[in-house]
């Protein structure tokens, strides 16, 4: 579904070279739920924003889906981006001018849906979430959980086969992150990829297989000792 | 997409507020300052013989020389003596002299006082060469002009006057107690400008209501009402009068195509060389064949004032725009996250051009409304600025209403582009981070 | 102030787009502004030329004989006169062929040698009786007005210059320079008939109120003639308060008099404020129009410079907490946003007046207007600068405000 080989990404300012991700190699297979770790600036949200072909890379080959995504233009990445994956993000992202139904609609239009098959597709996608009701409120209407819960039926309204998670829980309470983490398990059971990243060891032990990036590459769990000791220290497993 | 966009463009106008309401005034005003000035300069600048007026030509001839004429140009003017020999020659398909005349027609009923008109001396070709409608009889022949003839042609409201509307073609008219015979009744007919005579109305004057032959009014010995420009002094009496320097009188020669306009401006040369070789002139031949559009040109028909105006509304209406794409840019900048996410969802560039354009044009709609009702105050209050005579040809027709909605959109649709490119621009990555 | 403007600029070059915008329309409205504020003082002082007419209580009348031929008019005109001196309310009364403001009237060339082949200037001639300077009410500086024994009837197209004439204090200072006219002889147009300046008036204006006629404003003659031919003009005086009621009475009497007449359309019968509205339209209403834009062209261009600053502030609102936090007092934060305007309006109005300059220079060419004067131009730069900085106020009052904990919120 997803692989990346030898991929890098390097910012450049006038006077630095800064490496991002450096020989960045992963695979994630059709279905498989995957949890990416790591410290603060090791590269994680740019391995997201890559994989979600928000952002170009510098080097190596990036496929999804089998097509390989470095030479397609900005229209072509956008209808990727639209039809084959969701987003999550961590502050939700939603438009705060518009309704949640509205909201949800977006990706939708895009599309070029017809009306009465955006509307079947909204409403069962906020019937998902458990907020069919408040179709009509706008997200300043909404406590945090819920909005979450909009961003996240927005990114099932696509049925997307890939779902990318930043930090979907990051801003929530414990109580609400549950809500949300169950309903990510719940999407991942009906057969979608999804590939999220957190900081949070908890709920990284819920994904199938865990992904830990230090310094802009993937690091096996098995071969660093750096890891082991962390994650002996934050693990109460 | 379409309705999608024009109903968020509906939506975003409710999003500040105040910034919304600056950019739509600024278009509503800069908008109507251009489309009040401009009511104006259609209406001095229109062309009002369309059909005719590349045929119809306004000979001109310097009998004054380099040390009279107005900086080499020749008098917009002519001399009886030059007119007759052009009237004469008979080099075109069509010609007349003419001049304004003051008379009165005096009514049958005594009781009546009489009532001045405006009023013409002209040849009977004229009603042919300008187009001139009727609604009874026709004007005269040149067999009327040779037999210097006490004809006339009146106007429909004249008519109406005098013989409550009925064809009056055959009946006797009263000007200054001579007798005229009509021989048509004009439908309405109103020119503007007046192109025929722009010289003595400065282009704008109410209708024409009589016309009588050039040959008769010369007989009764009538002198222009219009202006009378000499050169030095004309001798005593109007025989004298008609024989000076004196320019008095327009010129007007139907000429079918080029090449006749052409040789006519030959014609012209040769005509002013022979009198440079009489000793009447004593400089080269200096003439002008200008059509109906060069001659409003010439004669300076759109007034300064109607010119100067309309340039600062412009003026005005780019100062409006380039505010409006600066608020519009703060406005779309401060909504760089929506785009972001926009995008991240999909849209392609294009989609958020389309967006941000459609919320443009949305703007520029309500700016419009707002312009179209200042246009309206402001055409009401042309009076104030123009000439009466000019303040009425001013109107907000159709045609100036949806100009008015077009160039208010178009112009803030063009204000967009800059804002919405760079809104285009926006990253879909930018935003993923925590914001 | 001045270790700030460093900062600002660097903060600038990365708001390049509403930095030009600013600077652009600060450009744009002070080229308009001064043109149109000149126009207006043009204007203005084109309005208030003086006639030298006592112009309250003062009707003009245009009237045409129908069926009369020229040589019938004088006894016709006569009792018109008369008659006109009779009505309850009029204090005098005169015939003429026109009068200041009117818009039609006669030019000749004025000379002082015969055989001169220029003449000196352009003058209009007004032909009048011994009444005129009472109904006028236009005073004589020097000599005396004719008297009703040098008042004769005469052909227009016949016309000889009448042996006695006055002229006005401007013509004789421009025939004349340094001595006074009086007593000396003129010569009108081609006539070789000499004229004696009997009488200097103070002032009268020539009939037309446009521009070509600007460089003989104040240029007249007065013929003691009146002239035959059906169109005439009378100026009728009425006394203090009676206006109303005569401008009813004159008609009715000029009819009783002799109705085969016509009393000419839209400017038959006209008060003289009237004429002087009508004469002044196209000038008072473009004084009036340019007011108006540059008031609202000002207005616009605030509300830009608000609208976008306001933006810049909201945009920069963690920079300003930092700052606050690091020390920079409410009168810093307003200083910068006050300084960063001052900068941004300094390039627009250097802009500007080359703008406004160039545009003079065009409408020079184009409409026979004056040259700029650079006091204009300096009045638009202060009056800008002083709009920007009043501009920026709002916004940068609640930039002071910004409290320094919102260095600590996330961006």
């Amino acid at each position: 579904m997803l692989k990346m080989t030898h991929l890098s990404k390097v910012y450049r300012t006038e006077v630095v070279e800064t490496y991002a991700l450096r020989d960045f190699n992963i695979n994630v297979q059709e279905g498989e739920f995957v949890a990416v770790t790591g410290p603060s600036g090791s590269g994680k949200t740019t391995f997201l924003t890559i994989a979600g072909l928000l952002e170009t890379f510098t080097g190596g080959e990036y496929h999804l889906d089998s097509v390989e995504v470095s030479r397609l233009d900005d229209n072509a990445r956008s209808k990727i981006r639209n039809e084959k994956i969701g987003f999550i993000f961590q502050a939700f992202n939603l438009i705060p001018d518009l309704n949640v139904f509205d909201n949800v609609e977006v990706p939708l239009r895009y599309r070029g849906m017809k009306s009465a098959e955006r509307k079947q597709r909204i409403m069962d996608a906020l019937e998902r979430v458990g907020l069919a009701s408040r179709a009509k409120h706008y997200p300043a209407e909404l406590s945090g959980g819920q909005q979450q819960r909009v961003a996240i039926a927005r990114a099932l309204a696509g049925s997307p086969r890939l779902l990318l998670a930043d930090e979907p829980t990051g801003n929530l309470d414990t109580q609400m992150a549950r809500g949300v983490m169950e309903l990510l398990e719940e999407i991942h059971r009906e057969g979608a990829t999804i590939v999220m990243v957190t900081h949070d060891p908890e709920l990284a032990a819920r994904a199938q297989r865990n992904v830990h990036i230090i310094d802009g590459q993937v690091v096996d769990l098995a071969e660093d000792p750096r890891f082991h000791s962390q994650h002996t220290v934050r693990s109460p497993a | 997409m379409f309705a999608y966009y024009f109903q968020l463009g509906l939506r975003s106008l409710r999003r500040n507020p105040m910034l919304t309401a600056l950019m739509i005034m600024a278009i509503g005003f800069g908008v109507a300052a251009s489309m009040t000035t401009y009511s104006v300069f259609r209406a001095t600048s229109n062309n009002p013989i369309p059909q005719k007026s590349s045929v119809l030509f306004a000979p001109q001839i310097d009998n004054w020389g380099p040390e009279d004429n107005d900086k080499g140009e020749p008098p917009s003017a002519m001399t009886y003596t030059d007119a007759m020999a052009l009237i004469r020659a008979h080099k075109a398909k069509r010609q007349t002299a003419l001049y304004p005349i003051a008379i009165s027609v005096v009514p049958d009923d005594a009781n009546k006082l009489p009532v001045m008109e405006n009023s013409y001396a002209v040849y009977g070709d004229a009603f042919t060469m300008f187009d001139i409608p009727f609604l009874y009889g026709g004007g005269w022949t040149s067999n009327e002009d040779d037999a210097h003839a006490a004809v006339a042609v009146i106007s429909r409201a004249l008519n109406e006057k005098l013989f409550n509307g009925a064809n009056s073609v055959g009946r006797a008219l009263n000007i200054d107690g001579h007798s005229y015979k009509i021989t048509g009744v004009m439908d309405t007919w109103d020119p503007q400008p007046l192109f025929f005579d722009p010289v003595n109305t400065s282009g704008f004057d109410d209708p024409t209501q009589v016309f009588i032959p050039f040959t008769r009014a010369i007989d009764l010995n009538l002198l222009t009402a219009g202006n009378n420009n000499c050169n030095k002094s004309a001798g005593d009496g109007y025989e004298a009068w008609l024989h000076s320097e004196c320019v008095w009188i327009e010129f007007w020669a139907e000429l079918p195509d080029r090449a006749a306009a052409d040789e006519y401006k030959q014609f012209l040369t040769g005509y002013a060389a022979e009198q440079q070789r009489s000793g009447r002139f004593r400089w080269a031949p200096n003439v002008r064949l200008s059509d109906v559009m060069t001659w409003m040109d010439v004669q300076k028909v759109v007034p300064p004032e109607s010119k100067i105006s309309l340039l600062v509304a412009l003026g005005f209406l780019l100062i409006c725009l380039v505010n409006t794409v600066g608020l519009l840019l703060a406005k779309f900048m401060r909504r760089s996250s929506e785009i972001g996410v926009r995008r991240a969802l999909g849209a392609p560039r294009r989609e958020i051009y389309a967006q941000f354009l459609m919320e443009s044009a949305t703007i520029g709609l309500v700016g419009g409304v707002l312009g179209l009702v200042l246009t309206g105050v402001g055409v009401l209050c042309i009076g104030l600025v123009f000439e009466p005579d000019i303040a009425r040809l001013a109107r907000l027709d159709v045609k100036l209403v949806l100009l008015t909605l077009m160039v208010a959109i178009g112009a803030t649709v063009l204000a967009a582009f800059y804002p919405t490119w760079r809104a285009a621009q926006v990253q879909p990555a930018w935003q993923l981070k925590s914001n | 102030m001045i270790q700030q403007i460093k900062p600002i600029l660097v903060a600038l070059k990365r708001h390049k787009a509403g930095t030009v915008l600013i600077a652009l329309q600060i450009a744009l409205t002070l080229a308009i502004v001064c043109n149109a504020l000149f126009i207006i003082e043009q204007r203005v002082n084109r309005l208030q030329r003086p006639t030298g007419v006592t112009e309250s209580d003062l009707l003009a009348v245009q009237s045409r004989f129908v069926g009369a031929t020229d040589a019938d008019t004088p006894p016709l005109i006569r009792s018109d006169v008369l008659a006109l001196r009779q009505v309850p309310g009029v204090a005098d009364a005169y015939a003429t062929n026109s009068f200041p403001l009117r818009g039609g009237g006669w030019s000749t060339g004025i000379k002082t040698d015969p055989d001169a082949r220029k003449s000196i200037t352009q003058t209009t001639q007004y032909f009048v009786d011994e009444h005129a300077l009472a109904t006028l009410g236009s005073k004589l500086v020097e000599g005396r007005n004719f008297n009703a024994g040098e008042v004769s009837v005469t052909d227009p197209k016949a016309m000889k210059t009448a042996p006695q004439i006055l002229i006005t204090k401007a013509l004789g200072e421009k025939l004349f320079p340094k001595q006074s006219a009086l007593g000396k002889v003129v010569y009108l147009g081609d006539d070789k008939s000499p004229a004696t300046v009997i009488g200097v008036l103070d002032r009268l204006q020539v009939p037309w109120s446009g521009t070509w006629a600007d460089n003989f404003q104040e240029y007249a003659v007065l013929q003691p003639y009146q002239l035959s031919g059906n169109f005439t003009v009378y100026l009728i005086r009425a006394k203090p308060g009676q206006l109303a009621a005569i401008t009813k009475a004159v008609p009715e009497t000029l009819f009783k008099v002799n109705h085969m007449r016509v009393i000419t359309g839209k400017r038959g019968i006209r008060s003289f404020e009237k004429v002087r509205a009508d004469a002044y339209r196209s000038d008072r209403g473009m004084a009036i129009l340019m007011s108006v834009v540059c008031l609202v062209l000002l207005a616009i261009t605030a509300a830009g410079i608000v609208g976008l600053t306001s933006f810049w502030v909201g945009q920069r609102r963690k920079q300003i907490g930092v700052r606050r936090a690091l020390g920079a007092t409410r009168g810093d934060i307003l200083g910068y946003f006050m300084t960063e305007n001052l900068l941004i309006g300094a390039v627009g109005v250097v802009i500007g007046a080359g703008l406004a300059i160039g545009m003079n220079l065009w409408l020079v060419s184009h409409f026979e207007m004056a040259r700029l004067s650079l006091l204009y131009v300096l009045a638009g730069i202060v009056l800008l600068l002083i709009l920007g900085q009043g501009a920026v106020l709002a916004p940068a009052l609640r930039a002071a405000r910004v409290s320094p904990v919102e260095a600590t919120r996330s961006a």
